[in-house]
């Protein structure tokens, strides 16, 4: 169960300026160009909550696109594992979800520590949607707009004040120091957050029903015309791997410096030839259809097998940053509608 | 973790895009959601910009050529030894027996330094840069016709347009975010007519692709012009008000009717007419045009006749139209417009207009020379004939990029000196006698100007790697040890002397760009907002100008000895000469050799097999690359990229140019291929030694 507070919006900045005393805060915040980015805040006023979806996820501040992992030298070995305490503010109730699951390749049977270490030491409080972008469909997906269980803390904006809810151990001993800034919801708070979550829901655009897209991929309905059709679209541009907030695949590289080497990983994407290259130039999948067919394979098809839900969480950045218009809202709702083989 | 804004090093579409830094680490990149042109998207290169720039190979203090090789020395030495020796030079040979090469991968500010350098302080127009062998025709071309050589219209009006012909350009692949809004306008029911020898993945998606033979444009345009004539098709209103000489070109184009057309370009009669029909009868068709009709001995005809059929259907001077060129350096329009080039001052001021000369004069407060001096390619053959003595190369590796590499190499060591100034060692480098570091892209400030002459604020990211120092920095380092006094506090004076000097970007400052991703030239003062579209009501020069052009073949022609069509070019996962994305792992491992591009009919009929090394020769050189057996590239035609220096595609290209604007014929050159048997013959490109310039460094 989580333990139920209420917070007065003007008390909000104290709040985060004590966590700040103790943790590196990242927050929303708007840039000159107008974009809204997460960073970490310099001004707590300035911190933009009604934003649209966010490039790129959460999940570049516990697996950044490139992150040097060992430093060698003379036999030496440096371990560069980062863990700064951290509060990630405003993130979306998608991006908790998606954490959950990255948790799980990460911190399975093999515990990934540069990943670990910094999820350990991160604090989400995430804020649930009441008004959800064109492009979501977390609400299809079952992650979002306002989570049930998996969060930190979660707020929900009922306009003078937020309903907070603290969910996991570390976040009930912290919303503890603080007991002095949070009120106990009343009967009429509880009603006013239930009627924002039943509000959110109409404002969804996209529902997209990844189990026909299964179904359809499963029964075999699906032949390969389809996917011609979809990869004569693809840029290439790896955009929807990287944008994933549940992408997790990386390469590793070893650079060297003056005698000193330095291992490193950086993002991969299954959407490039080069990902199965072998010794000798063999490339397995050379043919581009094999490659995008395998992404969505992954996301829609095995995902439930292995992991017993979709490799997707409705965020909709595939949809922002696919150029080609091959994004998974679009694929998802051609192969649930069923698909034109011809 | 910081996000910096910042605008891709990469073509000329100019994403925004965000680096993420922390400490003094790149660690990733982002783009932007409210850039006009991207969107929140990006090309496989935008994504992995970030990674050279931490890159080992970068060169952290200045160099020295030594007996032992490249070997590190101090700011004071390395600037002292060039500026006594420049000063030297000139002195004993003139000033213009000293050539300047300015860079397309260099700001705005940095460009408006380096030629003001050339003129100013060494007192010679031979300054170029690399817009020679890429665009030099559109700005020789369009000057003529519409007074302006630049892109008429905006990006996002892609999206609106109702017929596209996109004419020598690979844009899904070479202009990515531009491609994207292509298929927009597609998908919202636009006509999409290709014209390229290539089957390219933007022509898979066009409903008509008009495979001409590699040369043949001017031909396939007077064509479609013909057909629009005869079939009255003709917006006779526009071309009586705005233009003039219609008489001329109907004079020409009568000729080329659709089954001369078809012979001359192999495209049937009737998708000529087809193609024609559709572009002069819809409202708001764009004319997109890159490498493919520029890089020709007929560039500028070429270019000229591109915009004969925008004038002949009144498709300009108005939104969701008009006649495109896709620059293709992030910052080539930019050089051009700051007057990197031999005929002009910022602005496209003419050097031969005394006017202009006495306004740079008073500005600069010295004398400047009035003589229109050397374009690229006439300096490296200038320097054989010993009239060039030296070079300051700025940000470009003509090692790899220009035309016969055998002679220029050959030439470049009858240098008496060379200083480049660039942040790896490439090809060019490996040459010189001095090498200066420079920050990169990430590491400095500035403006840049994409290719819908939008004029872009970057800031920094990062501190510069090493000693490295941004490009303006050195050169006015070098300037005031040269005894011309040259102190800025930073890019924002200089871009307020640009927009002192250059009326076109009069009201362009560092403060008036930071909101709305910048502004898009002509901008003549600080109360106008830019000019998204170009030649409305009147043409920069007036009235239009009709110039006529015949067709030419290009300069080599396939023969018994060399029977196939070479035609070179790029590819999607690298940039020009791969200095940075060869640096980068994703971009490497996807493409990390060089490959000919062969139809499996010719395929068949020389035994070759896909991924079997093949010999190309053409009258200038040869090299081994694999065989890759596509449908791409039609029968009789092959296509090799240029980005690998292991295998330069330029040591087999032709150097025959344009008569006018001096730009090579890259799209076109006679070859034979042959299956290799037995020992590897390939000519190996001079290596670097980098092992040398390490051992130095420790």
């Amino acid at each position: 169960m989580s333990d139920t507070f209420i917070l007065d919006r003007n008390h909000l900045p104290y709040w985060l300026r004590q966590l700040r005393k103790e943790r590196k805060l990242i927050g929303p915040m708007r840039k000159k160009s107008g974009d809204i980015v997460y960073e970490e805040v310099s001004n707590i006023h300035e911190i933009e909550l009604n934003c649209p979806a966010i490039l790129p996820p959460v999940k570049e501040f516990f697996f950044p696109a490139t992150e040097a992992m060992l430093r060698f030298k003379k036999g030496n070995v440096n371990d560069n594992i980062m863990g700064t305490p951290a509060v990630i503010f405003g993130l979306r109730s998608c991006d908790v979800s998606a954490l959950n699951l990255v948790d799980r390749f990460f911190g399975g049977d093999i515990k990934d520590r540069y990943y670990t270490k910094k999820r350990e030491n991160t604090l989400l409080v995430s804020v649930g949607c009441n008004m959800p972008d064109p492009t979501c469909f977390c609400m299809s997906m079952g992650t979002g707009p306002f989570l049930h269980k998996g969060y930190d803390i979660q707020l929900t904006d009922l306009g003078d004040r937020y309903f907070v809810e603290a969910r996991s151990g570390r976040a009930k001993n912290i919303m503890n120091k603080f007991r002095h800034l949070f009120g106990k919801p009343s009967k009429a708070d509880y009603e006013d957050q239930y009627e924002a979550v039943h509000l959110s829901q109409t404002y969804f655009e996209k529902r997209i029903n990844l189990e026909g897209a299964r179904n359809a991929i499963v029964s075999g309905a699906v032949h390969d015309d389809f996917w011609r059709s979809v990869t004569a679209r693809c840029f290439e541009c790896g955009g929807c791997v990287y944008e994933c907030p549940l992408c997790t695949c990386f390469n590793v590289i070893d650079r060297k410096y003056d005698g000193t080497v330095e291992r490193a990983r950086v993002w991969d994407t299954c959407m490039f030839k080069g990902f199965t290259r072998m010794t000798g130039g063999v490339l397995p999948n050379r043919d581009r259809i094999r490659r995008t067919k395998r992404w969505y394979y992954h996301k829609i098809v095995y995902g439930p097998e292995q992991i017993g839900t979709f490799g997707c969480v409705g965020c909709g950045r595939c949809t922002i940053t696919c150029p080609g218009v091959i994004d998974m809202a679009t694929v998802g709702m051609k192969l649930s509608k069923g698909v034109d083989n011809s | 973790m910081d996000k910096i804004y910042t605008i891709c090093p990469y073509c000329g579409c100019g994403c925004g895009l965000y680096l993420h830094t922390t400490g003094n680490r790149v660690t990733g990149v982002s783009p932007s959601r409210s850039h006009p042109v991207n969107r929140g998207t990006l090309c496989v290169k935008g994504w992995n910009s970030h990674e050279f720039i931490n890159h080992p190979d970068r060169i952290a203090w200045p160099v020295r050529k030594t007996d032992r090789g490249l070997v590190r020395t101090s700011w004071e030495d390395a600037l002292d030894i060039t500026a006594s020796k420049l000063s030297s030079i000139a002195g004993e040979y003139g000033p213009d027996s000293i050539g300047v090469l300015s860079s397309a991968k260099c700001s705005n500010e940095e460009n408006y330094l380096m030629m003001k350098f050339a003129r100013a302080v060494i007192g010679t127009n031979n300054v170029d840069h690399c817009a020679r062998l890429c665009h030099s025709s559109t700005v020789g071309g369009l000057s003529g016709a519409f007074g302006s050589g630049a892109m008429t219209n905006s990006i996002t009006e892609i999206d609106e347009a109702r017929t596209l012909f996109v004419i020598g350009s690979n844009t899904t692949e070479q202009h990515p975010m531009i491609g994207m809004h292509m298929l927009k306008a597609v998908d919202r029911g636009a006509t999409l007519i290709v014209a390229d020898p290539r089957r390219t993945q933007i022509a898979e998606f066009a409903q008509i692709h008009l495979r001409h033979r590699s040369g043949t444009d001017v031909a396939l345009l007077n064509s479609i012009m013909n057909v629009i004539i005869l079939e009255g098709l003709v917006d006779i209103d526009f071309v009586k008000r705005r233009t003039e000489n219609f008489g001329g070109l109907m004079n020409v184009v009568n000729y080329y009717t659709p089954p001369v057309g078809a012979r001359i370009t192999g495209v049937p009669a009737e998708a000529i007419k087809k193609a024609a029909r559709i572009f002069a009868t819809q409202q708001r068709s764009m004319l997109f045009y890159s490498m493919g009709i520029t890089q020709h001995i007929t560039g500028v005809d070429n270019v000229r006749s591109c915009a004969n059929l925008i004038m002949l259907t009144g498709h300009i001077g108005q939104p969701y139209s008009g006649l495109n060129p896709l620059r293709g350096q992030n910052n080539v329009q930019g050089a051009c417009d700051m007057g990197a080039l031999p005929e002009f001052y910022s602005g496209y001021q003419k050097v031969s207009d005394p006017a202009s000369r006495r306004k740079f004069r008073r500005a600069w407060g010295t004398k400047v020379p009035d003589k229109p001096g050397m374009a690229l390619t006439d300096m490296i053959d200038a320097i054989g004939k010993g009239r060039i003595r030296a070079l300051y190369i700025m940000g470009e590796n003509p090692l790899m990029s220009d035309p016969d590499l055998t002679q220029v190499r050959e030439a470049f060591r009858s240098l008496d000196f060379l200083v480049v100034q660039d942040i790896f060692i490439s090809d060019t480098a490996g040459m010189a006698d001095i090498v200066l570091p420079a920050a990169s892209f990430a590491e400095k400030d500035g403006t840049y100007t994409n290719t819908e002459r939008r004029v872009q604020k970057a800031d920094r990211a990062l501190r510069p790697y090493g000693e490295a120092l941004p490009d303006w920095q050195i050169i006015c380092r070098l300037a005031n040890r040269m005894g011309y006094p040259m102190s800025y506090n930073g890019t924002y004076e200089i871009m307020e002397e640009i927009a002192l000097l250059t009326p076109s970007y009069g009201g362009i400052l560092h403060h008036r760009l930071d909101e709305n991703s910048g502004l898009q030239w002509p901008c003549p003062d600080m109360n106008h907002t830019g000019t998204p579209y170009l030649h409305r009501k009147k043409f920069a020069r007036g009235l239009g100008d009709f110039i006529p052009v015949e067709f030419l073949p290009p300069a080599e022609q396939v023969d018994d000895d060399y029977p196939m069509l070479l035609t070179t070019g790029r590819m999607y996962f690298h940039y020009h000469t791969g200095t940075m994305c060869r640096r980068t792992s994703t971009l490497e491992r996807e493409e990390p050799e060089c490959f000919v591009e062969i139809n499996p009919s010719d395929g068949k009929r020389l035994c070759i097999r896909s991924g079997q090394p093949v010999n190309i020769t053409s009258r200038r050189g040869g090299l081994e690359v694999k065989a890759m057996i596509t449908e791409k590239t039609p029968e009789g035609t092959v296509f090799v990229p240029f980005h690998f220096r292991e295998a330069a595609a330029n040591i087999l290209t032709n150097p025959a140019c344009d008569p006018e604007v001096r730009i090579p014929e890259f799209k076109v050159c006679a070859v034979k291929v042959e299956p290799v048997a037995g020992k590897k013959t390939t000519r190996k490109p001079e290596e670097v030694d980098i092992s040398k310039f390490w051992i130095e460094r420790e």
